[in-house]
């Protein structure tokens, strides 16, 4: 007797596939459910299920990254209501997909290509995940995109698009927005490092700027590069060592 | 030897120069200042002081022709550099307008998710071979949604926040729906604002992010607060969860940047977007805007 299990972080949607896969393969049995990829892979390692049913966008691991560790010991079909990306990827490749709601003229077929493969290996679909997993993450670089501060007694996340300049500050580094100003114990040293490079300009060595926030470059009576940010009035000091970011063309 | 030495006097003169004239222009500039009684009191003890200096001549007299002639002359530089600086300040306002504009584009933009709105019509096609009154509850909860939601179907000019809030609840009834016992929610709204002005799809944009980012993710699920208070003079629009909590590598995507700027734009800097970790994890996100008193009640229904 063929088993299977089904993985949906959506109850209903669970109790549709069953109902349908009772209408369409009869002798299967599902020997269990799950509601994410984790718990997904703790069943099938109990069950050693032949087939199973896996959502896509689930909580705590992916349908996706659940697959990869499945994948060598049972068939995978995906289930999924909306996923472009992967659907493209499915169509390509040998994986089986089902569209949510599941049509069952649509299920009869899939369930007929298993039972002829029941018993074969299931196919290598490594590459396809993996290629998949970083469709899905592989972004930029992870750059500091939030700064915490205490605000009185709540802790605040900033972002860093609406801050203007970090500037050491003795132990502290001050944090300046267009609409407040709050101290934070990270260094500057540790925020250059973290900080998108191409966000933010270091222009002196207790300066940071954030690089789309400066309107102009002008030079006092000694000489000195100063920085002027918009929506503030205050202008910073590009120091000698640094100067060169504002060269004339 | 001798070339350099005469360079060195040619700097000399043209930094003499130099000086020279921003003087010249300093005192241009403060005759066009000068209100014209005190510059003929100014005239009048020139007058004076040429008297008693018993200074005399062509020269003298031309000096003080000269500076009423002056006056008339740096006024009109005054009156050009008043022209320049309209000019400007309407730039300002075109580029405002301009920010206002993209806004509302990205306001349009921010549109019903294609995974959201699949995942419905799945659950209801569902619920209509197993629950039918749930699902005809749930139907009617997505017609409201996308009411709001579809930016062909969004009401014209101002909203309000009971309306606002009424698109969030039949938002998050529909993820109830589907996340069951791992979503739980809880809205207060006291009656009395719920006519205050309130942009349209502010805070339904911070609660999708809440779903999305804090609670979908999480396995357990969690709770989600919408709650609208006055403080300071200040409506206090905030939304939290107990759920993932903020990434601080996590860019801050287009949703709350979006927001941001729709404030600055709408309320000249008065509006706040705060975002906070509450003390048991999760986010807190709360939407600032001034109530608007009598005097500005007009621009408020402008909104």
């Amino acid at each position: 007797m063929p088993t299977a299990i089904i993985v949906d972080d959506e109850s209903p949607m669970r109790d549709q596939l069953r109902g349908r896969l009772r209408d369409a393969w009869p002798e299967l049995t599902i020997m269990a459910e799950a509601g994410n990829g984790i718990e997904a892979v703790a069943l099938a390692g109990v069950h050693q299920p032949d087939i199973v049913f896996l959502d896509i966008r689930m909580p705590g691991q992916s349908g996706i990254e659940a697959a990869r560790l499945l994948y060598s010991r049972c068939h995978i079909v995906f289930v999924t209501a909306y996923d472009q990306y992967a659907m493209q990827a499915f169509d390509q490749g040998a994986i089986d997909y089902l569209l949510k709601p599941v049509d069952v003229d649509r299920l009869r077929r899939t369930c007929e290509r298993l039972r002829g493969r029941l018993n074969e290996t299931p196919d290598d679909i490594e590459r396809l995940l993996t290629r998949l997993a970083i469709g899905k993450d592989g972004k930029k670089p992870d750059y500091l995109r939030w700064v915490q501060a205490s605000v009185g007694a709540s802790l605040r996340m900033i972002s860093t698009r609406e801050i203007l300049f970090f500037q050491s500050d003795d132990k502290y580094t001050r944090v300046q927005t267009e609409q407040t100003e709050v101290l934070i114990r990270k260094s500057l040293k540790e925020l250059a490092d973290e900080l998108d490079p191409s966000e933010f300009w270091r222009i002196h060595r207790s300066t940071l700027v954030r690089v789309d926030a400066i309107i102009e470059v002008s030079r006092d009576e000694r000489g000195r590069q100063l920085v002027q940010l918009r929506n503030h009035p205050e202008r910073l000091e590009v120091s000698r060592n640094h100067s060169h970011l504002f060269q004339q063309m | 030897m001798n070339n350099q030495s005469k360079n060195k006097d040619m700097e000399g003169l043209r930094e003499i120069g130099a000086a020279a004239s921003v003087l010249w222009w300093r005192f241009f500039d403060w005759i066009a200042l000068l209100s014209w009684p005190k510059m003929l009191l100014f005239w009048v003890g020139m007058l004076l002081v040429g008297g008693l200096l018993k200074l005399s001549g062509p020269l003298w007299a031309i000096i003080i022709l000269t500076i009423p002639v002056m006056k008339v002359l740096a006024g009109g530089k005054r009156r050009a550099e008043v022209v320049a600086a309209k000019a400007t300040m309407q730039a300002n306002v075109e580029s405002l307008e301009r920010r206002l504009l993209e806004a509302q584009i990205a306001a349009l933009q921010a549109q019903v998710e294609p995974h959201f709105l699949f995942n419905t019509l799945a659950l209801i096609g569902q619920l209509i071979e197993t629950d039918p009154p749930a699902a005809a509850r749930i139907h009617k909860h997505l017609i409201e949604y996308l009411r709001s939601a579809v930016p062909q179907m969004r009401e014209r000019g101002g909203s309000t926040l009971g309306r606002q809030i009424e698109l969030s609840r039949a938002y998050l009834s529909i993820m109830q729906a589907r996340m069951k016992e791992r979503l739980s929610v809880d809205i207060e709204l006291p009656s009395a604002l719920s006519d205050l002005p309130f942009p349209a799809m502010m805070l339904q944009s911070v609660v999708e992010n809440a779903i999305k980012h804090g609670l979908e993710p999480k396995t357990q699920g969690g709770h989600i607060t919408v709650r609208a208070e006055i403080v300071d003079h200040l409506l206090h629009v905030d939304v939290i969860d107990n759920g993932a909590g903020f990434d601080s590598h996590a860019d801050d995507g287009t949703g709350l940047a979006n927001i941001r700027e729709r404030l600055k734009v709408l309320y000249e800097g008065k509006a706040l977007l705060v975002i906070e970790v509450p003390e048991d994890g999760g986010a807190l996100v709360s939407i600032r805007v001034p109530i608007a008193v009598d005097d500005s009640a007009d621009a408020g229904q402008n909104r």
